[in-house]
């Protein structure tokens, strides 16, 4: 009998321990800000993945198995994110789901990297992250230099020529700045102002008298919504018309909230299409899901760009029948063509990003609604 | 000349605020020696309960602005007291004889408790105050324009220093913590309560760290849970400038850097706004390593 113990035990250690893991379920991580600033975003991230998971399971699962979400707290910083993913990466998952912020994401890109896991970024825009040549690295959301672009263009197009450019030293902010500040330059268009401003503060009056002293047509501020919020409401008691427009992190009706909706009217902002705005059948399905499960419809759109990795990972096993990082990472690389995602048609190009147009302009009108601009 | 102005009347607004939470610091730390870093916390309290009693009992419309706002001030710096007398019993009594480090490391504990329960309790995303309870007026001071809201902040302040000066300075309760903070067993040895002095450093000094709370809300309009960490880090890199646990200095120190940053960010950089504000403070400390007004380290409170 013992023997056969034995025998069994050293059997077991020769399969190896993920596959005896991997028996019941196969797990996808889920790395997302569920405290600390960003909570919002992170706790609407879980929402959209346990729906998207239970309706996976209801459906069969994957490979004859079920599918199960693990979510860690990555707290919206990078040192919290760190230790977040040393946590996932021993878990035995397949992929991550995650996350929101750049430099959060950036963070954890190695111990991913390393530990052979696929990593799915839903709102980390900063260029650098997929430079890097990181084979088990993708997005779903699209890169600041297009952000850059449409915001250049949308400066030209309303006719500012006085452009003042405020980030807040986060790697998403900054790159974006730096972005739109390089294209500007060459095309006449003169920037009186560019600095950054300490994100998590509740007084930036100083900083927005400093800008109303160089005189600008037009704010371009590529922090995040609850700074802009409060920038917008406190020029707003300065007396100071000045239009601002805001990059892809302004984006959230908290920031409605926070300015006020009479300070909000007439804010810009770039964004990819907001849930409500998203054309698509399968959206529309799961918008209605979303809502019937949770009682209102999801407000980020970077809750749903990750919902559109989870699909993307999850029709990548179905249709490799295979939880191998590599054939996984290649299917995602150079087979997965056009597919039917919530937020438009998915592919990835050979660095990980994802391929085609996505940014539209917003702009907010006197009831605090976000309205697409033509 | 007017922008310098301008930024002059923002630094004074914040510094008013730092100042105020300062005082907190100071006062604990004139009697127990003990840094509260949970004292931040207390703050972000002040503010949320703030946010809770003028929603649901409409206190602006029935009273008016300004009786609503000062009945809403009185209680929140009831409940923010009995907050701190709460965990004064709860956390730091029980660690009186222990040696200084545990009290800290129970300090970051109380901290890290609050602000997570904070969180569960309103939920992760930001809060805010309703607007247009305090009148929107300007007013005209040698040609600049200065919001009134920012000239109450700033005068409420100082009266709530003063007034706190002269309660430490005349009264019977007054002198006994100052004594306390001077030698606490000489003081039993004169027949002082020692932890009744404790108890009431821990009303007023949470009371006044809840009521600047409540104006941040009241001002800036949005609240975190997250909030106290960065005021609470302000607040005392200020009273250390001014020479902790000395209370005239946690107001020159709140004034001060307050001041120093707006100036510092407008005429410097912004980007470095935060690294200006703490190399004043390095250098002061090199210079008077007792802060500006350390001097009479036996008078601490």
């Amino acid at each position: 009998m013992k023997r056969v113990f034995i025998a069994l035990t050293a059997l077991c250690l020769l399969a190896g321990a993920p596959a005896l893991w991997a028996a019941d379920s196969i797990k996808i991580g889920l790395m997302g800000p569920m405290t600390g600033p960003w909570a919002s975003e992170g706790q609407e991230m879980k929402q959209v993945l346990d729906l998207l998971a239970k309706d996976l399971n209801d459906k069969g699962g994957l490979l004859g198995k079920t599918v199960e979400v693990v979510s860690e707290d990555d707290g919206g910083d990078p040192r919290t994110a760190a230790l977040a993913a040393q946590r996932l990466a021993t878990q035995g998952i397949v992929g991550v789901i995650g996350t929101y912020g750049s430099s959060v994401t950036e963070a954890t890109q190695n111990i991913y990297d390393e530990s052979k896991i696929l990593q799915i970024a839903n709102g980390s825009t900063a260029i650098r992250l997929t430079e890097k040549g990181l084979k088990y690295f993708f997005r779903t959301c699209p890169r600041d230099d297009e952000q850059g672009r449409v915001a250049v263009q949308t400066i030209q197009k309303l006719g500012f020529k006085k452009v003042a450019i405020l980030h807040d030293n986060t790697t998403y902010a900054k790159g974006l700045a730096d972005e739109a500040k390089g294209l500007l330059e060459g095309k006449g268009v003169e920037i009186v102002f560019y600095d950054a401003l300490t994100p998590g503060e509740q007084d930036y009056t100083t900083i927005l008298t400093k800008m109303k002293g160089a005189n600008p047509d037009v704010v371009f501020f590529t922090g995040y919504y609850p700074e802009a919020g409060l920038l917008l409401r406190q020029k707003k008691e300065m007396n100071w018309p000045v239009p601002f427009i805001g990059g892809d992190a302004t984006n959230n009706p908290d920031l409605v909230k926070i300015a006020g909706k009479d300070a909000a009217e007439g804010f810009y902002f770039l964004s990819a299409p907001l849930p409500k705005d998203l054309p698509t059948a399968e959206a529309k399905a799961f918008l209605g899901q979303f809502e019937k499960k949770y009682g209102h419809q999801p407000a980020s759109i970077y809750a749903v760009l990750a919902g559109d990795g989870f699909r993307v990972l999850t029709e990548a096993i179905q249709a490799t029948q295979s939880t191998d990082p590599d054939v996984l990472a290649d299917y995602l690389h150079n087979k997965m063509k056009d597919f039917p995602g919530l937020t438009g048609t998915l592919s990835f190009n050979d660095k990980g990003d994802r391929v085609g147009e996505v940014y539209r302009v917003y702009k907010v009108d006197a009831d605090g609604n976000f309205i697409l601009q033509p | 000349m007017e922008e310098f102005f301008q930024q002059l009347t923002n630094g004074l607004a914040v510094g008013g605020i730092y100042a105020l939470i300062a005082l907190g610091y100071t006062m604990v730390y004139g009697v127990l020696k003990l840094i509260n870093f949970a004292h931040g916390d207390l703050f972000t309290i002040g503010s949320y309960l703030g946010l809770t009693l003028l929603t649901s009992l409409s206190l602006a419309d029935r009273l008016g602005p300004a009786a609503g706002v000062l009945v809403l001030a009185v209680m929140v710096m009831g409940l923010v007291a009995v907050v701190g007398a709460l965990l004064e019993r709860v956390a730091y009594r029980p660690l009186r004889q222990s040696p200084r480090l545990s009290a800290v490391v129970s300090a970051l504990g109380a901290s890290i408790f609050f602000s997570n329960a904070l969180m569960l309790i309103y939920g992760a995303r930001f809060q805010v105050y309703p607007q247009g309870i305090l009148p929107k007026v300007a007013v005209n001071i040698f040609g600049l324009d200065v919001p009134l809201v920012r000239i109450l902040i700033l005068a409420a302040s100082v009266l709530m220093m003063l007034a706190l000066y002269f309660f430490i300075q005349k009264t019977r309760i007054g002198t006994a913590i100052r004594a306390a903070a001077i030698d606490q067993d000489a003081a039993r040895l004169m027949g002082i309560d020692v932890d009744r002095v404790i108890l009431f450093v821990f009303l007023i000094g949470p009371a006044l760290g809840g009521v600047a709370g409540l104006m941040v809300g009241l001002h800036y309009g949005q609240i975190n849970f997250t909030m106290g960490w960065i005021y609470g880090l302000k607040a005392f890199t200020a009273a250390i400038l001014g020479g902790i646990g000395n209370i005239p200095g946690a107001m020159v120190g709140g004034i001060l850097l307050g001041v120093v940053e707006a100036l510092g960010a407008a005429y410097l950089s912004m980007a470095w706004k935060d690294a200006i504000a703490f190399g004043v403070l390095i250098f002061i400390l090199i210079v008077r390593p007792t802060g500006l007004l350390g001097e009479r380290v036996a008078e601490k409170v």
